[in-house]
């Protein structure tokens, strides 16, 4: 190890930074100019994009009548009631983006508590990447369609109302049937299948020496999955386990979820952030979040 | 730290391992970190604006400008450079750290 003289050091680096901008300059002065026109230099573009990111943050933030990202403040819903969801979905989506790696894997707990934050923010929600101690493999990663599952043993895809061209399932989900017959099916179970999602919990590194608790305390749990892409958000639960390693996805939806989220890709997956929801008081409805939760 | 489009190609942590080595701390390491950043953002922009032909720069700073962190930029520049322009970054960002490497060596005491 050695000592470092940061004078010098100092001297050498500005000297190198006025040297490249100088180079940028005289090689390409069209793109000086048009930066100088904006007020940047272009080796503060880092700030630049830092003020974006504030600028969403305050622009969400007066959106919704509050400071971003602050604790326990009051929240005043008339703004945000009257804002279009387009501009509230890609305020979200930015502010989502600033904070996401580059490519899809395992967030560190550090971004999970911001997202939480964010979420609560704009959808009045509270979710987290872990809840009860309980935490996924990975709370951001690819999902792909899944088909529906039968309601009930004999259910056909015919009976359900959307999304039919994706089909059914031949064998019930991993927690079952969701009634045992057509006359037990109730309106809440029929939301419950629309919004599943599938979650590996076959991978869970505690799932075969704790199953009798996780399989009920994973059953019908409530998820927020978001598309971090446009913002699109929605309140599922999780009621299959999948999809396997190999595939490259970390959860699978439901027809009605992947056609909200705009996944529609070619291959039919997108990135997606996946977060327990906290309502123990289960007040917090399935399907697509538009507006703020009171 | 706010995330520009090309960070993944910097891995500027070479440059930080450099830093921890000889015991740079504090503000002073924030500063010297600065001064880097600057110098890559130029010599990268440099590299992006010599492959991408010049009646796509304009499309290409607006985009920038309005969206630094778009990873869709790369697959932009990409498709109207017609090399990879994710190779040329990376060769870049290598040049810069490695002339800046020799700089924190020749300042040692």
């Amino acid at each position: 190890m050695g000592s470092i003289k940061t004078s010098k050091l100092r001297a050498a680096l500005e000297r190198h930074a006025a040297i490249s901008e100088s180079k940028l300059g005289k090689r390409h002065p069209h793109a000086a100019s048009w930066f100088a026109k904006r007020g940047i230099r272009p080796g503060d573009i880092r700030l630049h994009a830092a003020r974006l990111a504030s600028a969403g943050a305050l622009a969400g933030a007066m959106l919704m009548g509050t400071p971003f990202i602050s604790k326990g403040a009051s929240f005043g819903t008339d703004k945000i009631a009257n804002a279009p969801l387009d501009s509230i979905q890609n305020l979200f989506s930015d502010n989502l983006k600033s904070l996401l790696p580059s490519s899809v894997h395992p967030l560190n707990p550090e971004i999970e508590d911001q997202i939480s934050r964010i979420i609560e923010e704009f959808w009045g929600i509270r979710a987290s990447a872990k809840l009860d101690g309980e935490h996924l493999n990975t709370t951001y990663g690819y999902m792909g369609a899944e088909q529906h599952l039968p309601h009930f043993p004999g259910d056909s895809v015919s009976q359900h109302d959307a999304y039919q061209q994706s089909g059914i399932t031949p064998g019930k989900g991993a927690w079952g049937y969701f009634a045992n017959s057509k006359n037990e099916l109730t309106d809440d179970l029929v939301q419950k299948e629309k919004y599943y999602v599938a979650v590996q919990t076959l991978y869970l590194p505690d799932w075969e020496t704790r199953l009798p608790y996780l399989r009920e305390w994973y059953k019908y749990r409530k998820v927020m999955v978001i598309n971090p892409v446009n913002g699109k958000t929605v309140v599922a639960v999780v009621a299959d386990a999948g999809p396997a390693n190999w595939t490259g996805k970390s959860f699978g939806a439901s027809p009605e979820i992947m056609a909200y989220l705009d996944m529609k890709d070619g291959a039919q997956r997108g990135p997606a952030i996946l977060f327990f929801v906290d309502d123990k008081d289960n007040a917090i409805p399935l399907g697509p979040v538009e507006r703020r939760n009171k | 730290m706010t995330k520009v489009f090309y960070d993944h190609l910097l891995i500027i942590e070479e440059v930080i391992a450099v830093f921890d080595l000889n015991a740079i701390k504090g503000n002073e390491r924030k500063e010297l970190l600065q001064l880097i950043d600057k110098t890559m953002h130029h010599e990268i922009l440099d590299t992006i604006l010599t492959h991408l032909p010049r009646a796509h720069h304009e499309e290409f700073l607006l985009r920038f400008h309005s969206s630094p962190h778009d990873m869709s930029l790369m697959t932009y520049l990409n498709e109207h450079a017609g090399i990879d322009v994710e190779k040329e970054i990376l060769k870049a960002a290598n040049t810069v750290k490695k002339t800046l490497i020799k700089e924190i060596e020749a300042a040692k005491k």
